[in-house]
This record gives C-alpha cells, structure tokens and sequence, in this order.
C-alpha cells in the first residue's frame, strides 16, 4: 500500500527535485528507551538506552547511543523475581553497555513477564509481556516468481488457533549468507481478519538495515534463491508486541510521506519509549534445490 | 421550528404593508430572462437595474428576474460580467413578460463600444464574500500544464487557500476540505479533483457560471460550514452548432452544442481525456525505469440537454461522469494494482412559472462518488472500496411580491448511502473475513425560507432560516468498542432496515445586513449559523481519494458552525476599482480527526467512527481586496491575513494546534492585459506562509530483531541491525519556508477564417524557478556503530519551471 502511495505521483516525481535543509528541532525531553525480550528457553534479557535529539550525532563505537547505565532491573515471572545483572562487555568487537540479563529464569510459554525499572536518576518503568504459546507452519515452501528464472519467495501455510487474539512474527535466515534472522518488512500480522482459518502466505526476503551486501543491491535483492537454505523462525507474539511493529514499520515505510500522517510507535513501557517483547518462536528450515 | 413561523410572519407583515402603502397606485410586473444574444444561454446573476428608483434585482439561478413596480416609463439597465450592458426604455402600464439579450464583449469589435454606468453591484448587494468568477476571464491567466483549472482560480480569492503545491483542493476561511459544498448543476460533488488534487474535475469549457460564497450563506444551501461553491454547465447555444476543443500536455477536451429545435431546445456534450498513459509504455518508457509498469489516465463526461416547453416550464437534464483509473503491473513479483475512482451526477430539473412573480424549480438529483483498490500477487487478492451516493429531491421556491423583497423558500430531501472503507481478501480459495459490507443510510431533510428586503433606501437585509434535520437509519451494525483494548469489542447492536439509529434537528438562522454609506461605499455585516451532518475522515496529510465519507451518528455528532463577518466596501473611479476589506471569526465544533496511529485496516470490520476523535476549531482573520474589472488591464490583489486553530482533547495532549492549512499570510495578484485582437497576457502571483507540520523530535534506536544470538557452545554474538524510530513532536509545529510563485501566459488569438477561430496558449508555470517545499524527509545513512550515522532533512520540490504550449479551436 504505502509502495503504491510513493509511485503515484511518479508522474510528477521525474520534474521534482530535493535539497538538503536544515530543520531546528526543538530539544526533547530525555526519555528510557527499552529495547526488551523474553524468548523460549532463554533468559529474559533487554538493553536500555535514551533518546536523543533527532540530528543529534552518534557515538562512534557505541552500538546502542546513550547507554543507560546502572539501572535496576527487575523481572517477575509470576513465580519467581529476578534482579537482571548488568553487562559491559565486549562482543565481536562491539562495545555493550546497558545490556541487563536474567539469570534464574527462563522464558516458559503462557507465563506473564512484569518489569520494574529504576535508573540511576530515579525514573521508574514498568510493562509486561505474556509469553504465547507457540503457533508451529503447517508446511513451507519455495516458489519461484513469475519470469524470475531462480528467484523467488517463500510460502507457507498456517492453520491459525481458533480463538482470537493471535499474532506473529515472520524472520528468515540464509546459513551461509545471513549472519542472523531477519524480519522482511511487513513481518508482522495478527488474525483479526484470519481467525480460525488454514491458509497459505508468502514472504520476500529482508535485508539489514542499510545493507551493502551484493544480493541487497542488485536483482536478487529480496529474493530468496535456488540453492538457498533458509530457516524460518515463525514466532508467536503478544499483541502489544505486534503493535509496536505494526506502528514501527509504518513510521519507517513512511518516512516523510507526503501522503501519511505523522505517528508515533505504540510502546508498552510506562514511564519510557521502546517495547518488552515476547517471542516464541518455531523453527523449519527449507532446502531450495539449484 | 418556532423560529423559522416567526420569520415567516414578519416576511408576510413587511410585504403586506408594503402593498398597503401605496395601493392607490396601480403596480405591474416586468419579468422574464436575461439571455447571451448569441447562444440563446440563460444568464444567471445579472443584475437588471432601474435607474429611475435606483433599485432592481439580479436573475436567479436560471436566469429568470421578476419586478413589480408602479405604472411608469422606467430606464432599465442589464448587466453582467464579460457582456457589454444594456439599457432601454420600458413603458409599464401592463404585466410584461420579456427576455432581455445580452452581447457577449467578445464578439463586438472595438470600434463598436457600449457604453453605460456600470452597476455597482459589489457595493449595493447584501452579499458577503460571495464571488462571481468570470470563466473567460480563468482561460486567460497561466495554467499548471497549461490545463485551465477552476479550483486553482478560485484558490486565487482572498479567504481561499490552496491545498498545496498544484492541488486544486481548497480551504475557505480556516474551514476543512469537507467543509465546502460543491455543486455541479446541482447534484453535489464529492470529490472534485482527478489525479490526487492535482487537476480539477470541471472542464472548463462545459461550464458557464461559477459562484463562491465564502459567508454569510443564505439559507437555501446547506450542509456545509464554510462554502459553497456553485458551478453550473452550459446550456448549449440554442441557435447555431458549435464545436470547441483543444489539446494540451495533460489532456484533450472537445465540446459540441448546438440547438435540438431552435431557440427551444439544445444540448452540450463535452468530453476531456488524459493521455499520458500512451506515453508510460514502451518505447518511452523503459523496463526497470521508476515509471515501468504505472499507467494513468483520467476522464470526464458532461451532457446537458434543455427543452423549453413554452414561457413558463423548461427541463434540464444534465449529467457529470468522471473516473480516474491507476494501473500498476511490478514486472519482478507481479504484484498488480487497479484503483479507480471518480464521481457522477445526474439532475433533472423543471423551471415553472406560477405566475409572473412565482417561479419555482423542482430537481431530481442523483450523485455519486465511489473508490476502489485491487490488488493482486499470484493467489493472493486484495480490494478496498469506498464511496458515497445520495438521492436529492427538492423545490425551490423564488417569489418576487415587489421591488422590495426577493423571497426563496423550499424544501430539500437527500437520502445518503455511505460507504466507509470495506474491504475483502483472499488467498486461493481462503476467504479473509472482513466483516459483512458495512454501510450507513440517513434521511436528511432541510427546510427554508429567506428573504432580501430594502427595509429603507439605505438598509437592506437578507434574513433566513433553515430548519434542518438528519436521521441516521438502519441497516446498521454498531460495534460496541471496548475502551480498554482498541479493535476489541464488547459487543455488536443490529438495526433493522429503516429502524432509528439517531436523529439530530437543528434551527440555522442566517442573516446579512447592508448599509449604504454614500453611492460607492457600504458596511455590511453577515451571520451564519451551520450544522453539517456528513463528515471527512482521513488518514493523510492530504485529500486523498481514500478519505473517507461518514454520517453524523450516534457516536459522531453533527458539526456546528458560527461566522461572524463584517466588511467595509467601497469602488472608484466610476466603479473601475472594486474594493472591499472583511474581517471573519468563525467557531467550530463537533470535529473529527482519526485517533493518533489509525491505520485503514482498523476501519474494516468496525465502524470507522469508532476511530474518531472529536475536537473543536476556530479562525478569524482579515481579507483585503482591490479589483479591477474594467480596460485593457484587468485583475485583482487579494491579500488574507488569518489564524487557523484545533484543539482536541486527545491529540497533542489536549494542547491547541495550528491546523496544517494555517497561513498567517496569503497573498494573490492577478492580472490580464488585452493588449490588442491578436494578444491576451495573463500573470498570476502567489504567497503564502508555509504549511505546518509535525516533526520528529527525537530519534531511539531499537533492533531489528532478537539483538542477542547464542550459539550451541553458548556463545553469544550480537546482531548489529538496529532501527531507528522517532518520537514525533508538536502537531503542527513546524513550519515550512514559504511557498511563493509566478506564473506568466500569453494567448495568441489566429485571426478567423470563416467560422473556425484557434488560439495558442503558452504558458510558464513557476517563472523564477522557486523550489517551494512539497514535502520534507529524513535520509538516514550510515551505521550507528561506527559514529558515521548521519541524520539529513531533505526538502523536495515538486515544480521547477515548467513551460506549456496548448491548442485551443472553435467553430
């Protein structure tokens, strides 16, 4: 929908012309930003970090902006509480600050996960996330576009739950070519509209952000390809979880849109901006024969 | 309702001691139709003047005048704009029933001048921000692409903005773009733009006559709060067959006309089409290329057939038909996209002589407005559609009981069928459910009487009342929304076919006052009382052809309106210069606006007004004016200084904000210069403040993913692939720099050659090139890992000097 928004006035667009300004932007107010997951089998984990002023410039070095340090954070599963610990390490030579992980519990379908959050400036947060039970494919399977000799996309069929409220996420990884899962855009949907229904779908092929990789930039780009191995990782999420997607890829499709209307993402964090998400994911991977 | 019998019984004591005064003397009734000599064309709005009492009146919207006076020999004078006036002398000792012709100036040479005193209608009418635009007069300033648009010259008018950059959608006196009722021979438009604002729906050579009331509406029209905006067809010269046509970069336009029986009955039909879609395709276009695969055309229709049955019963039939039709076929995933949309009108209307002082017309009219969107990948299907489609019966009443009062009363009816945002889906044989089509029915029903009287010499007012009422009815479904969980339902309540939902009655009180202070200079002062039962929903920026149309339910209440204006008015020189200054508040509640994070998909399977929320506006400003309509030069300044403001409680945090069409200052200057029979020179200059907008304030980042991937010997790695998402700030609270432009044309007339006359048009639009911001965008290149991240606002423009050549031909 928003691709087609951005062609219609293509017309016009080959007489238009663009220049870079410069925009005063009011400072914001400094804000947390949770960027939280509880995932099965795992350790709930997040990273905290703050806003920052829209042109305001990037530590170098830094893979999350504004760490927030020293923070206390606590995890309730409903049968235990867990004080996360803070990490500062260094991981395939990325600095890591602001990461916090649990270490008596792990993510158990069905239970509800609360944070509480204090930082060091005494602000407090607070959300929570049900971890959903997983939804498993039917079947998966590669289909070759139209006039596209080896490329195409991959299908799959799901026999959504009877009762309402059910929502997904969509990632895929190349072995070999991907360095880990990847969420295409539009990765997620919920079944407002597919209740209780069995049906078959089809996903493109996402890429990183700002990918200089060669199949992000020629014709391959979104395909997945003959002689791929692809493991889908098809998760269940909560529906807050969905919304902050929903609303995030929005913003990012959007992105000065004449046509769109200015939004912010959905967030579950009171008291902060960012999302304490829940994944249960399923995983299948498919060979695609040369 | 007590109200409007009120009115009724001072109307009906003011016209009788009115006879009573002078019932002696014995009174007779001059009437008939003021008509082009040349056409046979009904022209509505003149104004037939008698010098003697300097008093008179101006022909209703069929052309018909009717005055009673005493017994006497009177000098009467005609006049209307682009027609040379006329003056002559009429004995009055009987009822006389006569047309009066009028010569239009173009086809007198200038050898052959008529002159007269010219009536200074601007001054003496009890009008208020009411404009009449001279068709010929729009055909001779510059053109977007050289495609004479209605709407852009209305935007030219002080109190009128524009919706944007080319876009013929409009805002009148801080009011919303659903706000304004378009009329096309009556039958409401809904829509009234091809190609996303870009072009207007009204073919300029099908139309006749455009009027825009800006306040003070009187109390025949209704519905809208801030204008309407009457624009009525051609008849079709009942005398001679004509043909007249014309090619240009977006389209091609032919009308023919011509008498069916002559000087009873004719007909128009005219037809534009764009091309372009012949050029978005092999060889011009090539594979792989941003414009690969997209084709694009619009079309328009209009038909009028009139048959006059004798001196007192005529019929119109005239109808409108108008699609646009956007293909889109992706040569890599075969994903395809069909939208089209577009308008129709159908009026039929019988004019009836009662007697020489009552005239009345009855229309039937049918109007339609309808959008789609299909797409398609393999076996996956997807289809939006929207839309909206009344009904309209109403008579209207004109009664002329003497020279000091004009009296209209009638009734109006409209069945409206909405259509708000359906949708269906499927993938192979799985059919998504979206919920049954959900629709809304209402009756609307409007009362009214108004009547203009010359209380004395000096004072003249024109008082009204419209009595109104909607009526929300079923079919309907009403989604109980739980307020906790959005999209959630507690509950569903069924309707039946006919059964009450909700009815609204309100009394709308409209009333215009004119002072005369000496033989060029007026006060006068309007106000308006408005309700407004339908509503536009949208989701962008924008007037899309997405927007979707809603009743007045019981969720949304019906919007309420309140102007209050007065202005100063005064001409010189022989009534050369017009000019006038007008000062507006205006207050209105019961607006709507999509929560904050609506997206159309949550309109479907719901009812849409359950994403509203409800706020109010207000406006007021100053309007200033300067025209002149006589000579070689002709044209006008208009200048607009204005606050626009919402405030709803939940957006912007209950704060008030500038609506995006907020524009502290907006100027125009047009002008035209005949320089002789072969040159015709137009320019048109705008300015106006930037558009407001809402920003990002603030960026965070947050991955893309799991950011943490352990791997069987427990090893974690992290997964360097984050987002960015902002946080926006204040609705509304940037500006953008400000739009200004000039556009220059120049018409070359080719001398005639038996019948067959031709011109060129050549035209620039954006003369100086200014790069006036269409929109801004954030480019975000870099990686936030290694510090080369870089934020860049980027401000496009969408017309740079664009040069146009159009042919134009008639015989």
């Amino acid at each position: 929908m928003k691709k087609i928004i951005f062609i219609i006035p293509v017309l016009f667009l080959a007489i238009a012309c663009e220049k870079d300004i410069s925009v005063d932007l009011p400072t914001p107010a400094s804000k947390v930003v949770v960027d939280g997951y509880v995932e099965n089998g795992l350790p709930p984990y997040l990273i905290l970090s703050r806003n920052s002023g829209y042109f305001q410039p990037v530590d170098s070095g830094s893979i999350n902006n504004n760490a927030e340090k020293g923070a206390v954070v606590i995890v309730n599963d409903g049968f235990a509480r867990d004080t996360m610990v803070e990490v500062d390490t260094i991981i395939n030579g990325y600095k890591i600050s602001g990461i916090y992980i649990a270490t008596k519990m792990f993510g158990i379908a069905g239970r509800n996960y609360s944070l509480n959050i204090s930082t060091t400036k005494g602000e407090l947060l607070s959300a929570s996330t049900k971890l959903q039970v997983a939804v498993p494919l039917d079947s998966l399977w590669f289909k070759i576009q139209e006039n596209k000799d080896s490329l195409g996309f991959i299908w799959a069929n799901l026999n959504d739950p009877d009762t309402l409220g059910n929502c997904y996420r969509w990632f895929a990884k190349r072995i070999t070519k991907d360095p880990f899962f990847i969420a295409p855009f539009g990765s997620v949907f919920e079944d407002k509209f597919i209740n209780g229904k069995k049906f078959d779908f089809a996903y493109n092929r996402g890429s990183i952000q700002n990918s200089t990789a060669e199949d992000d930039n020629n014709l391959e780009s979104g395909f997945f390809k003959k002689g791929d191995t692809v493991i889908v990782k098809f998760c269940a999420i909560d529906h807050s979880t969905f919304e902050f997607w929903r609303d995030a890829e929005n913003q990012l499709g959007n992105n000065g849109s004449p046509f769109a209307v200015p939004s912010n993402v959905k967030s579950n964090i009171k008291g902060g901006l960012g999302i304490w998400a829940s994944y249960n994911a399923s995983l299948d991977t498919i060979y695609i024969p040369r | 309702m007590k109200q409007f019998l009120v009115l009724l019984l001072v109307i009906a004591i003011s016209i009788s001691s009115a006879y009573s005064q002078n019932s002696k003397v014995n009174r007779y009734t001059f009437s008939g139709y003021v008509k082009d000599s040349t056409s046979g064309e009904f022209l509505l709005g003149s104004s037939v003047y008698i010098k003697e009492i300097q008093k008179g009146t101006t022909t209703n919207a069929y052309g018909f005048f009717s005055l009673t006076l005493d017994e006497g020999t009177y000098t009467i004078i005609t006049a209307y704009i682009g027609y040379y006036e006329q003056q002559f002398a009429l004995r009055l000792d009987k009822d006389i029933s006569q047309n009066i012709l009028l010569i239009p100036k173009v086809f007198v040479t200038k050898e052959v001048l008529i002159t007269a005193k010219k009536a200074d209608r601007n001054v003496q009418s009890t009008d208020m921000g009411k404009v009449e635009v001279d068709v010929d007069q729009i055909k001779k300033l510059p053109a977007l692409l050289g495609e004479v648009d209605i709407l852009k010259a209305i935007q030219l008018l002080p109190g009128v903005q524009a919706a944007g950059e080319g876009n013929s959608g409009f805002y009148v006196r801080g009011g919303g773009p659903d706000q304004n009722l378009i009329l096309l021979d009556e039958g409401t438009v809904y829509n009234a733009s091809h190609l996303f604002g870009f072009f207007s729906i009204f073919n300029s050579d099908a139309v006749k006559n455009i009027t825009l009331t800006k306040g003070g509406i009187p109390a025949q029209y209704g519905g809208r709060l801030a204008s309407v905006l009457d624009i009525t067809m051609k008849e079709g010269n009942n005398q001679k067959f004509h043909a007249q046509g014309g090619i240009g970069y977006i389209a091609s336009r032919l009308t023919l006309e011509g008498p069916l029986v002559k000087n009873k009955s004719s007909f128009m039909i005219s037809a534009r089409r764009t091309f372009v879609d012949l050029f978005l395709r092999e060889p011009f276009i090539k594979p792989g290329s941003p414009a690969d695969g997209n084709s694009y055309y619009f079309y328009d229709l209009n038909g009028k057939l009139n048959y006059t049955l004798s001196q007192r019963d005529r019929i119109f039939i005239s109808g409108y038909l108008g699609r646009d039709v956007f293909n889109f076929k992706s040569r890599d995933t075969g994903f395809k996209v069909k939208i089209p949309w577009g308008n129709s009108t159908v009026s039929t209307r019988w004019n009836h002589l009662f007697s020489d002082k009552l005239f009345v017309n009855s229309s039937l009219i049918f109007s339609d407005y309808k959008f789609e969107f299909g797409a398609s990948q393999q076996d996956f299907e997807f289809k939006i559609f929207s839309g909206i489609r009344d009904y309209t019966a109403k008579v209207d009443f004109n009664w002329f009981p003497n020279i000091l009062h004009n009296v209209k009363f009638g009734v109006n009816y409209i069945y409206h069928r909405f259509t708000p945002t359906n949708a269906s889906a499927r993938s192979a044989e799985v059919v998504f459910d979206l919920g049954k089509v959900t629709r809304f029915y209402a009756h609307d029903a409007a009362v009214y009487l108004n009547d203009e009287w010359d209380i004395t010499e000096k004072l003249r007012v024109n008082a009204g009342l419209r009595g109104t009422m909607f009526e929300h009815v079923g079919p309907f479904t009403r989604y109980v929304q739980d307020p906790s969980f959005q999209g959630k339902f507690t509950d569903t309540i069924q309707y039946a076919q006919g059964e009450k939902v909700k009815m609204y009655m309100h009394a709308e009180p409209r009333l215009s006052v004119r002072y005369t202070l000496t033989t060029t200079s007026s006060v006068k002062a309007a106000f308006t009382q408005n309700y407004q039962y339908i509503h536009l929903a949208s989701f962008g920026s924008v007037s899309l052809p997405t927007d979707v149309w809603v009743p007045s339910t019981d969720l949304v209440k019906p919007q309420f309106g309140r102007e209050y204006s007065i202005g100063y008015f005064r001409n010189f020189h022989d009534n050369t210069y017009e000019t006038s200054v007008e000062l507006y508040y205006k207050q209105m509640e019961n607006q709507i606006e999509y929560r904050e994070g609506a997206t159309p998909d949550q309109d479907v399977k719901n009812n849409p007004d359950n994403n509203f929320v409800f706020g109010k506006g207000w406006s007021y400003g100053a309007e200033f004016f300067i025209k002149k309509s006589k000579g070689k030069f002709n044209g006008w300044i208009g200048y607009t200084l204005a606050y626009t403001k919402r405030k709803f409680p939940d957006l912007n945090n209950g704060e008030t904000y500038s609506a995006k069409y907020d524009r502290r200052h907006d100027a125009s200057l047009v002008l035209t210069y005949d320089r002789n029979a072969k040159w015709t020179f137009g320019a048109v200059w705008v300015y106006a403040t930037g558009d407001a907008l809402t920003l990002p304030a603030e960026k965070y980042f947050i991955s893309a993913g799991p950011p943490v991937t352990v791997d069987a010997n427990g090893n974690a790695s992290l997964n360097n692939n984050f987002n960015i998402l902002s946080g926006y700030g204040k609705r509304n609270d940037y500006r953008q720099k400000p739009f200004h432009r000039l556009d220059l044309s120049a018409t070359l007339h080719v001398l005639k050659k038996k019948r067959w006359q031709s011109e060129w048009v050549f035209s620039v639009y954006n003369f100086y090139g200014r790069q006036n911001p269409y929109f801004i965008y954030f480019n975000v290149d870099g990686n936030s890992t290694d510090g080369t991240l870089k934020v860049q606002a980027k401000q496009v423009s969408l017309f740079s000097v664009i040069p146009s050549v159009t042919y134009n031909f008639k015989f």
